[in-house]
């Protein structure tokens, strides 16, 4: 009898003391691992962000360079944040002349001309050429190239170029610096701005014309 | 434990979130930039090879495939990413003088590691397009040949699979020749000059006479008279008081922008001037051989400016007339073994005579002793055969009364000109001295003029397709 009694005593439950040390415990590590999950969330949104960021960073600096490369001129606004290119219209496109007498020349190249320019003899693909402008529009950057326009980046970390254009004898170099504010910001706004500054150097290929 | 497999796995997926994107995406970036830099590389390469058509004719297009007026190579291994290039040259203009011009096709192909997805930037929406509208990633397929054909032309359409992920860029540049007359004045070691009654200025001889009309922007010619430019390549340029109506580039030098300098000033601009060789003529005329005394030179042919009647002349002290053969454009080349000086000296170039003067030795002249009557200076041009030993040097003395107009390269010359003597043409030389009231005119009708010296690409455009 006394070990039927002792082996009813060992199949036992958990005591209350125990349920409550342990419920315990267990709130502490579910609290430690949601504020570890909503941490490094809010890490990732940031680190998400900023690249976003800084990827359209790279993407503006890239536009602005592949078109300052084939530009003729480069003209920058007094506020240092307008730029306006221009580039020689190497695709013949709808509404051009060619087009109107051959439609199926759309989308294919003009045949390069020579004639001699204020500046000597130079290169012309067709008569005119083609003006792109970058500006900013709230926390937009546009390409506007003849009317049409494309949005090169919509950062909401404030994407902000600057660019300077220096005329030599026969080309023009534009140096554009390109600065965001990264959304997760816990001090000096300029010093975070400034540390996000991407650098570039673009020269005119073609020999500068007027301007 | 579970809580730090939680935590761990969470993480985990972040990090793998952010190195995902961030890697696709800086590998497009690379491989972008990469494909530009494969397509310039091709672009160097055939640009090397018009200039070895002067430089090294001999061993021009070695390795180069040939089909008609096009050269071709491809295949060239670029970097150490896979890179690719290939290019296309195309002789496809001659200017006035027949001079050719070259077109250069380059094409840079670069491959794309990882992931084959998208930018990161996947906001799209009808305004915001990412990455995708600037790089041209062909995942797949080459998307140029699909849509515009091998040579984009619109011809050939097909889709043409690509091994892997590549980014393919096109550029097509144009080589156009530098010819020695590009500037009023171009001089390897010095300038100075001109004096205070003096100026240089432009003007374009092919819509009329010279005239001044520099400062006065109403005249339709005002557009010609601004190109009257100084090249020098060194820093030691001196300006007096004479206005340069161009523009003013030094290699190393500190000119500043002042009222007296037109045109624009750049101090960081090297250029090199090849010597003066004589080229081969063939043969040279029986008679004269000498100008000793008043001579007469009537060719007995035209001639063409390739294959101009030529004359050898052991001496050079006493008057000498060119005149036309008839009444057609007649060319002439006389090379002079020794010195054009003497107190009888002269040259007198008729109208329709197109004279070339090389000179091994020096010329000491007055003004007026050198009279090209068209009053074109692409009619007589001066070459100074630049000495075997680089350390000699010639001399050009221009000596007041007189005017002409003429050319002068001669790049071992210390080119020296004092008095009143307006000069209409152009000077390359070794060092430039103009003081006094000397002025000179450039012509540009000179740009196209005088055998190319080298060639520069004078047209970059990229093929955005």
């Amino acid at each position: 009898m006394k070990l039927n009694r002792s082996r009813l005593q060992q199949a036992g439950g958990y005591t209350l003391t125990e349920l409550l040390v342990s419920a315990g415990i267990s709130c502490i590590l579910l609290a430690a691992a949601v504020t570890a999950s909503i941490s490094l969330q809010k890490s990732f949104n940031a680190i998400d962000n900023f690249f976003s960021s800084e990827m359209q960073q790279i993407r503006l600096v890239d536009y602005m360079t592949r078109d300052v490369k084939r530009g003729f001129s480069v003209v920058t606004s007094t506020d240092l944040h307008t730029v306006t290119i221009t580039v020689p219209k190497y695709i013949i496109e709808a509404g051009d002349a060619e087009a109107i007498a051959n439609p199926a020349l759309i989308g294919t190249p003009r045949a390069p001309s020579i004639s001699r320019g204020i500046n000597g003899m130079q290169v012309n693909y067709g008569t005119g050429t083609s003006t792109i402008a970058y500006s900013i529009n709230g926390t937009t950057v546009a390409r506007t190239q003849d009317g049409g326009v494309t949005n090169v980046s919509t950062s909401a970390s404030q994407l902000l170029p600057t660019t300077t254009d220096v005329q030599l004898a026969n080309t023009e170099f534009s140096k554009t610096v390109v600065t965001f504010l990264p959304t997760f910001s816990s001090s000096n706004a300029a010093v975070l701005r400034a540390s996000t500054a991407t650098h570039s150097t673009a020269y005119l290929r073609n020999k500068r014309r007027g301007g | 434990m579970g809580a730090i497999l939680v935590i761990s796995i969470i993480a985990g997926n972040v990090l793998f979130n952010c190195l995902t994107r961030y890697t696709v995406v800086s590998n497009q970036v690379r491989s972008w930039k990469n494909a530009i830099y494969a397509a310039e590389a091709g672009g160097d390469i055939a640009y090397a090879e018009v200039r070895k058509t002067l430089a090294d004719p001999a061993n021009a297009w070695t390795g180069w495939d040939v089909s008609g007026s096009v050269h071709s190579r491809g295949g060239i291994s670029i970097g150490s990413n896979g890179g690719l290039t290939s290019s296309t040259v195309d002789r496809f203009y001659y200017d006035a003088a027949g001079n050719p011009w070259y077109l250069i096709r380059a094409r840079g192909t670069a491959p794309v590691y990882g992931l084959k997805r998208t930018g990161m930037d996947d906001r799209m929406n009808k305004s915001t397009k990412g990455d995708s509208l600037l790089r041209k990633i062909d995942f797949n397929y080459d998307h140029f040949i699909a849509a515009y054909g091998p040579k984009g032309d619109g011809v050939g359409k097909s889709l043409v699979a690509v091994a892997q992920p590549q980014i393919t860029r096109r550029l097509e540049l144009v080589a156009a020749p530098i010819t020695p007359f590009e500037a009023a004045v171009k001089a390897i070691d010095s300038f100075y000059g001109p004096g205070s009654a003096g100026l240089i200025d432009s003007y374009d001889s092919s819509k009329g006479p010279y005239s001044f009309v520099a400062d006065d922007p109403s005249d339709p010619r005002y557009v010609d008279s601004h190109s009257g430019g100084v090249a020098v390549n060194s820093a030691d340029f001196t300006q007096l008081n004479g206005p340069i109506y161009g523009s003013v580039s030094t290699n190393g030098g500190t000119v500043v922008p002042s009222s007296k300098i037109a045109g624009t000033i750049d101090n960081n601009v090297p250029f090199s001037v090849p010597p003066c060789t004589m080229p081969d003529f063939g043969f040279p005329k029986a008679s004269p051989t000498k100008v000793v005394s008043s001579t007469t030179i009537t060719p007995s042919l035209a001639g063409t400016a390739a294959a101009p009647n030529y004359y050898l002349l052991t001496s050079f002290t006493d008057a000498l007339t060119i005149q036309p053969f008839g009444t057609s454009d007649t060319y002439v080349a006389i090379h002079v073994t020794g010195d054009i000086a003497g107190n009888k000296a002269s040259i007198t170039v008729k109208p329709k005579v197109f004279a070339k003067i090389y000179f091994d030795g020096n010329i000491d002249l007055k003004a007026r002793d050198i009279d090209n009557q068209s009053g074109i200076a692409s009619h007589l041009q001066f070459y100074g055969v630049s000495p075997t030993d680089p350390a000699q040097t010639q001399s050009i003395d221009i000596a007041p009364p007189g005017d002409f107009a003429a050319t002068f390269y001669a790049p071992s010359a210390d080119f020296h000109m004092n008095g009143n003597p307006d000069v209409t043409g152009a000077i390359v030389c070794k060092t430039f001295y103009g003081n006094g009231n000397t002025s000179l005119h450039y012509d540009r009708a000179l740009a196209t003029e005088g055998t190319p010296i080298d060639y520069r690409v004078a047209s970059y455009v990229e093929d955005l397709r």
